[in-house]
């Protein structure tokens, strides 16, 4: 769930985001912020971000410190039953995707994509508050 | 800027300090120097980069300076970062960790207003307030903040020294069926369930049944 997502990522916040040299470039809060997504896209960003999260980027995440891969790979399950969920509110029609949830999305594959692959990851990886703050907001 | 030769030591632990997200970030002097070092301070909204300074902490002696006005947005992430100078020399700046307002602050404990009746207790939870620029400013309540919001509150009969717990999200809770003339204390501490906060406990305040007419 994503209490136990939260509660993860909480114990390995500060070592993911020391890893993330990059100031200047976010993956989602920045041009545009999550938090202005219209109530009616939400799901179809939240269920597009899980897939990203799942597809993209904890497989780009190894670490050389084993508690913090666990960490990640238990992150990566709670990720994985998430999406499973919200799979099946997308194939019952209940998480229409329009054209401003594409456009967001767009943006953020292209920030993730200004990067190399284990930056992105790691910077995608260390933004999992941002996730977090914007999915429990409502 | 024409920067100096950096070679004095770097100050430590720089770090924020929130309550209620008023943000103040804090440091400890360099290594070894005693009086004289100055400061200045800078700081940028992750993801978009730009250092911007802070003229009211530029050459300040104290080791601390106030940035709530700077971090106000909830909704953003900040790095802040320290220099120090003395006799012409200079350390290198010295950043903080990325700063979530949302959930690296503290919450203050709630207000409790307390009233009786013979055989029962009226409390009334206040959760505490957003840092504001100016008190003209429209109060934000922690409530509006932290949707998930919950009060824990604890009941001692003083007689008996029997305590009841309370976990309640709306602000006011009646308990019944108390003892006429009987002195309980109330305190009460906030639970936010995720991200999972919880402030201190208010001080007790305590107040008497009345008497059985």
């Amino acid at each position: 769930s994503v209490t136990e997502i939260r509660s993860g990522f909480t114990a390995i916040k500060a070592n993911i985001q020391a890893r993330d040299t990059i100031r200047t470039l976010s993956i989602l809060s920045h041009p545009h912020s999550l938090h202005k997504v219209k109530p009616l896209d939400r799901c179809c960003i939240t269920h597009q971000l899980f897939n990203f999260y799942v597809d993209k980027v904890f497989k780009h995440c190894k670490t050389e410190d084993s508690f913090v891969n666990r960490k990640i790979s238990s992150i990566a399950n709670s990720f994985l039953s998430v999406k499973r969920k919200l799979g099946q509110c997308h194939e019952q029609n209940k998480c229409l995707c329009g054209q401003e949830s594409a456009e967001k999305f767009k943006q953020i594959l292209a920030n993730y994509e200004g990067l190399n692959v284990t930056s992105a990851a790691i910077k995608s990886l260390g933004e999992l508050d941002i996730l977090l703050d914007w999915i429990e907001k409502s | 800027s024409g920067e100096l030769y950096c070679s004095l030591p770097n100050p430590r632990n720089v770090h924020f300090e929130s309550i209620n997200m008023k943000n103040v970030l804090h440091w400890s002097a360099p290594e070894g120097t005693g009086d004289g070092v100055l400061y200045k301070v800078k700081y940028s909204v992750y993801g978009v980069g730009r250092w911007i300074r802070k003229p009211e902490c530029r050459n300040i002696n104290s080791t601390w300076c106030d940035l709530s006005n700077e971090t106000s947005d909830y909704e953003d992430q900040y790095y802040a970062s320290v220099k120090a100078f003395l006799n012409g020399m200079c350390s290198d700046w010295m950043e903080t960790t990325r700063f979530n307002p949302l959930t690296d602050t503290k919450i203050g404990p709630p207000m409790v207003n307390v009233s009786s009746t013979e055989k029962s207790i009226s409390i009334i939870l206040t959760a505490p307030e957003k840092w504001k620029r100016s008190p003209e400013e429209e109060s934000v309540s922690l409530l509006q903040v932290y949707p998930g919001l919950q009060y824990n509150v604890s009941v001692l009969n003083k007689k008996t020294k029997k305590r009841w717990w309370f976990s309640v999200s709306n602000n006011t809770l009646v308990v019944p069926w108390l003892e006429p003339g009987t002195a309980y204390c109330v305190s009460a501490q906030i639970h936010v369930t995720t991200p999972l906060l919880y402030s201190g406990f208010s001080k007790e305040y305590c107040i008497a049944t009345l008497r059985d007419k």
